[in-house]
């Protein structure tokens, strides 16, 4: 597998008024070509915020990278000056944004939307980008697209509306497409047609995409690899089957287990307790760690360092050194792990088989 | 017979009447719900559910239709304190956990609104009491009290938000998207409250949503609404397993679950209205297809829901 | 990835257990909106010199009168048109007694035999234009806090009752104020003043005539976007009564706007005042006002500019002030209005 992109010990900070956020904390993560990577976290984890510092989106008045690079074709994001940044977005990497309604110009046609970025970055002749505008906006599944082209974007429904963003974000064939939440603001119907859109265009025209989501079930739904933040760092990264059912950190056991399952009815919900942590102040340690009941005297002293599962699969919480006790997972984690070989709980019969 | 505690009959709330704008956003829905129960109502946006629970407690005023709460019609117009029991007893949780709390007040005053206008405590120091009592009831802690709304994170404010509506001692909440703008792991913090809550003071809800996984862990019984209409109503378990109407199905089968295998080969189902292929002899209405479990069908799929229901069964 | 753990101290694995308040802490210091505003208006430079250039201005308008001995309205005919001359600065060359007559430098106080001092100078009637400048500062200043104050009463009441209870009576408020706006302002004052005796009275009624439908309009559009936020719909499911919403609910909400927009009426109402002392329709002498000021000064601007300069330097710095007084507020108790 080709890398296509690599974060390495990214550090940013935010100024404000009543002092530097810590937003990221030292984030390491690939992207490999053709894969989509699902960042999850809750909201101030820095999932957005690290994809912003990718697409040097960030205000550059108030944020600061203090460590760290971008490695994208040899070329490092965070160094890169303006002029050169503002070729690569768009056209090697496009953004989709939460909400349709507000990432569209509503007094352009669709049309114009989506041929803007083919006329900037690539040397084609307007009724050349016009055939092509009209193309993507039939491949994501706009009907009549000849027609309606030339419409603007109230006179389409909200799905619809996050369907020509998408044909905008593909207009150049991206390497990379980062979608930031694409369907948090849409109906659960909608969601699952966007989700079998994106997975479709992946498939044909072999794009990598960055995922971002809180909703787990999305995650599972599109992801090949997941990374889980928290605190402004990555707290575990690994394949979407060991993230789900192998999981290590006990935040991601949290997380999982929060999450009410359809088929059982569980008395009471599993739920972290707390609020995530300010990063004006960031903890000394682990800084799930005050909210865990798997906490560890270190947690308190420092961070930990990331432990390696598998192959692809890495945890950073103390309960995986050698010397940490043995803890038990909270019931429904111990269920899926129960199903995945490998694990500790692993039973050959085991599970929904 | 179970004890009813809210019934909404024939319900319809339509906005700008009569003019080429109208909207109706509820169109004659009738349920009721038991005292201690907890009902779910499901629907996507714009599908009425927010209305109807706005309706109810009066912020709107109905266009038709009855609401009866422990039997008077709530929508008749009463004394004034025959008012402010109604409001003591009804309480609302809202959506927003940032606009939902005025900014400018401290947690303190906005806890304590309800107690003052219903002149709950006779001294400042039995107010404050109180406001603390309930802090801590919703796992927060008297040093909140001398704090604002901005300080807090979004499932706090929530949390905030549900002490406010029980310092009145309410009978029933109506809790409009409690959850939808929180967290994951927030998410299970408030819900679990609301179900201790309910347990420890026998509250019953009125719980909207969008969620339909985390409407059916908390509630008994679930309605599901279609353009201002319900569609189908039955208890939790059998309205996941047993599934009638096509709305339902498609609603059901588009969930993401935390599942990547069973993500893997879950089929969408998706619908379409015209599908029914209502003719202009079919009367559409609201029956039971077995017990406790209605539909929104014509003659034809009464019948034919009947059949396939008792196979399932 | 490291592969060999370092042996740690084996008591550093030790499960321990926290208390869930620990998970609640809020690690922040209580701010409250008015703290927090305030800070960030402490941040803001050019809010903070013009805040501290306008306490002394104010402090000037109220003392400056008394400070030399003068008096503004007494006349002098021997020491008319006098240029300035202050102690201290008279040997650096500039504020000497020196001025131009027929075309020559000459120090007039020794020519006409003066001994005090007049800082700004003296008019054609020999009053001393230091103190008449503190004055009709004091004045200016009067009429436009005055006028604000009605402004903003008036736009108040009338722009959160319209708005808050909106429908029929909103209507009906809302095509009034589209009557009045469609009168020039102009020709109202003119009339105004006209009918009524010239004075201060007279021209703080016609400031306030039309000048608080600015501040009903923005309080109207406030409170329309509050009316229908959770937190109020909550206070009414509380059974909170229309008194108690507006005063605890939407008023303080409101407030920041109300302020800002106040800082800038009083500069629009000095500046108004001055505009029609100038044109010969505010104040009547021998009342100053910083428009009369310069309206006398603009007639001897080319062999007395100082008679000009003074008045002129004051309404500028004033303006500047209150302008960027409001816009550090603005940012201050409103970031979202930035962009």
């Amino acid at each position: 597998m080709t890398k296509i992109l690599q974060v390495k010990d990214l550090e940013l900070s935010f100024h404000t008024f009543a002092g530097e956020v810590k937003a990221i904390r030292g984030v390491n993560f690939d992207l490999n070509k053709g894969e989509t990577l699902a960042i999850v976290g809750e909201s101030g984890s820095g999932k957005s915020v690290t994809t912003k510092s990718i697409m040097r989106l960030l205000p550059e008045s108030s944020s600061e990278f203090k460590n760290g690079e971008i490695l994208f074709n040899g070329k490092d994001l965070t160094k890169l000056p303006e002029q050169e940044m503002q070729k690569i977005r768009g056209k090697d990497i496009s953004m989709i944004f939460q909400d349709p309604m507000t990432s569209l110009n509503p007094t352009m046609t669709i049309g114009k939307q989506v041929m803007e970025p083919i006329l900037k970055h690539q040397k084609v002749s307007k009724a050349k980008a016009r055939k092509v505008a009209i193309e993507l906006l039939a491949m994501v599944g706009i009907p009549n697209a000849e027609n309606r082209y030339k419409m603007y974007p109230h006179q389409f429904s909200g799905g619809q509306r996050q369907r020509i963003v998408i044909a905008t974000a593909l207009a150049c064939n991206p390497q990379i497409l980062i979608a930031d939440e694409p369907t948090t603001a849409l109906d659960v119907t909608i969601q699952a047609q966007i989700l079998e859109l994106m997975k479709d265009i992946q498939k044909k025209i072999d794009t990598s995409i960055i995922f971002i989501t809180h909703d787990l079930g999305v995650v599972a739904n599109v992801a090949d690899r997941v990374a889980v933040m928290y605190g402004g760092k990555i707290v575990e990264i690994g394949t979407v089957d060991e993230i789900f059912y192998n999981p290590q950190h006990p935040y991601t056991w949290g997380l999982l287990s929060s999450m009410p399952s359809m088929d059982v009815n569980e008395e009471k919900l599993y739920a972290i307790p707390g609020t995530p942590p300010d990063l004006l102040f960031p903890p000394k340690g682990d800084a799930f760690a005050l909210r865990s009941e798997y906490a560890l005297q270190i947690d308190m002293e420092e961070p930990p360092p990331f432990f390696q599962v598998s192959e692809t699969h890495y945890a950073a919480t103390w309960l995986l050194h050698p010397q940490a006790p043995q803890v038990e997972p909270p019931a429904a984690i111990i269920e899926r792990m129960r199903t995945f070989p490998g694990s500790r709980y692993y039973e050959a019969t085991g599970g929904r088989a | 017979m179970a004890d009813v505690l809210l019934e909404v009959k024939n319900l319809k709330q339509y906005f700008n009447e009569g003019k080429p704008s109208e909207v109706r956003a509820i169109d004659d829905i009738s349920f009721s719900i038991n005292r201690g129960e907890t009902f779910g109502l499901v629907g996507e946006s714009g599908c009425g559910k927010s209305t109807t629970g706005r309706t109810i407690i009066r912020l709107y005023d109905a266009t038709d239709g009855e609401v009866l709460f422990d039997g008077v019609n709530v929508q008749d117009k009463k004394s004034k304190s025959a008012n402010k029991e109604f409001n003591r007893k009804m309480q609302m949780i809202f959506q927003d956990p940032y606009a939902s709390l005025n900014p400018r007040m401290k947690v303190m005053d906005i806890i304590a609104e309800g107690i003052d206008v219903h002149g709950l405590a006779k001294s400042r120091k039995e107010r404050r009491d109180r406001v603390i009592q309930l802090l801590e009831t919703v796992g927060l802690n008297r040093e909140h009290a001398e704090r604002y709304p901005h300080e807090f994170s979004g499932g706090q404010r929530q949390r905030i938000g549900i002490a406010r509506a029980l310092a009145v001692d309410p009978e029933f909440i109506i809790a409009d998207e409690p959850i939808s703008a929180l967290d994951v792991s927030i998410q299970a913090q408030v819900v679990n409250l609301l179900k201790e809550l309910q347990e420890e003071r026998g509250l019953t809800y009125l719980f909207i949503a969008h969620d339909l996984s985390m409407v059916k862990y908390i509630s008994d019984r679930i309605g599901v609404m279609y353009f201002g209409k319900l569609v189908e109503m039955a208890p939790a378990e059998e309205l996941y397993r047993n599934p009638m109407h096509a709305y339902t199905k498609s609603l059901l089968s588009a969930i993401p679950l935390p599942d990547p295998r069973y993500e893997r080969t879950r089929v969408r189902t998706p619908y379409n209205p015209k599908d029914h292929q209502y003719g202009a002899g079919d009367t559409v209405q609201f029956r039971e297809i077995a017990p406790e479990h209605f539909v929104l069908c014509s003659d034809k799929e009464f019948e034919e829901m009947k059949a396939a229901h008792t196979q399932n069964a | 990835m490291q592969k060999d753990y370092e042996q740690l101290p084996q008591d550093k694995f030790k499960r321990i257990t926290l208390n869930s308040d620990h998970a609640e802490r809020i690690a922040k210091p209580s701010l409250s909106f008015w703290q927090d505003a305030w800070l960030r208006l402490r941040k803001n430079k050019g809010a903070v010199v013009s805040l501290v250039v306008l306490v002394l201005m104010i402090i000037l308008a109220l003392v400056g009168p008394h400070l030399n001995g003068h008096d503004g309205t007494t006349q002098n005919l021997r020491h008319a048109n006098l240029p300035p001359k202050m102690q201290g600065i008279e040997n650096l060359g500039v504020m000497d007694g020196v001025g131009n007559l027929g075309g020559k430098k000459i120090d007039l106080y020794e020519m006409k035999k003066v001994d005090e001092y007049y800082w700004f100078g003296t008019d054609g009637l020999g009053r001393d234009l230091f103190t008449r400048l503190w004055q009709g500062t004091q004045i200016s200043l009067l009429i436009a806090f005055v006028a604000a104050m009605i402004d903003l009463v008036i736009g108040v009441i009338y722009g959160g009752v319209s708005g808050y209870f909106g429908g029929r009576t909103d209507d009906i408020m809302q095509r009034i104020v589209e009557i009045l706006i469609g009168i020039p302002t102009l020709i109202v004052v003119i009339l105004m003043l006209m009918i009524m005796e010239p004075g201060i009275k007279a021209i703080i009624i016609a400031i306030s005539i039309t000048g608080w439908i600015g501040m009903s309009r923005i309080v109207r559009a406030q409170i329309l976007k509050f009316k229908n936020q959770e937190f109020v719909l909550a206070a009414r499911t509380l059974g909170t009564n229309d008194k108690k919403i507006m005063s605890k609910h939407l008023m303080p909400n409101v407030l920041g706007i109300i302020i800002i927009n106040t800082m800038f009426t009083i500069p629009n109402a000095i500046f108004f005042e001055a505009f029609l002392s100038f044109i010969g329709i505010g104040l009547q002498p021998p009342n100053a006002s910083l428009g009369t000021l310069i309206n006398d000064g603009y007639k001897v601007m080319e062999h007395q500019p100082y008679v000009l300069l003074f008045p002129a330097i004051v309404i500028s710095v004033l303006m500047i002030a209150f302008n960027l007084i409001g816009d550090g507020l603005r940012d201050a108790l409103d970031p979202k209005m930035k962009d």
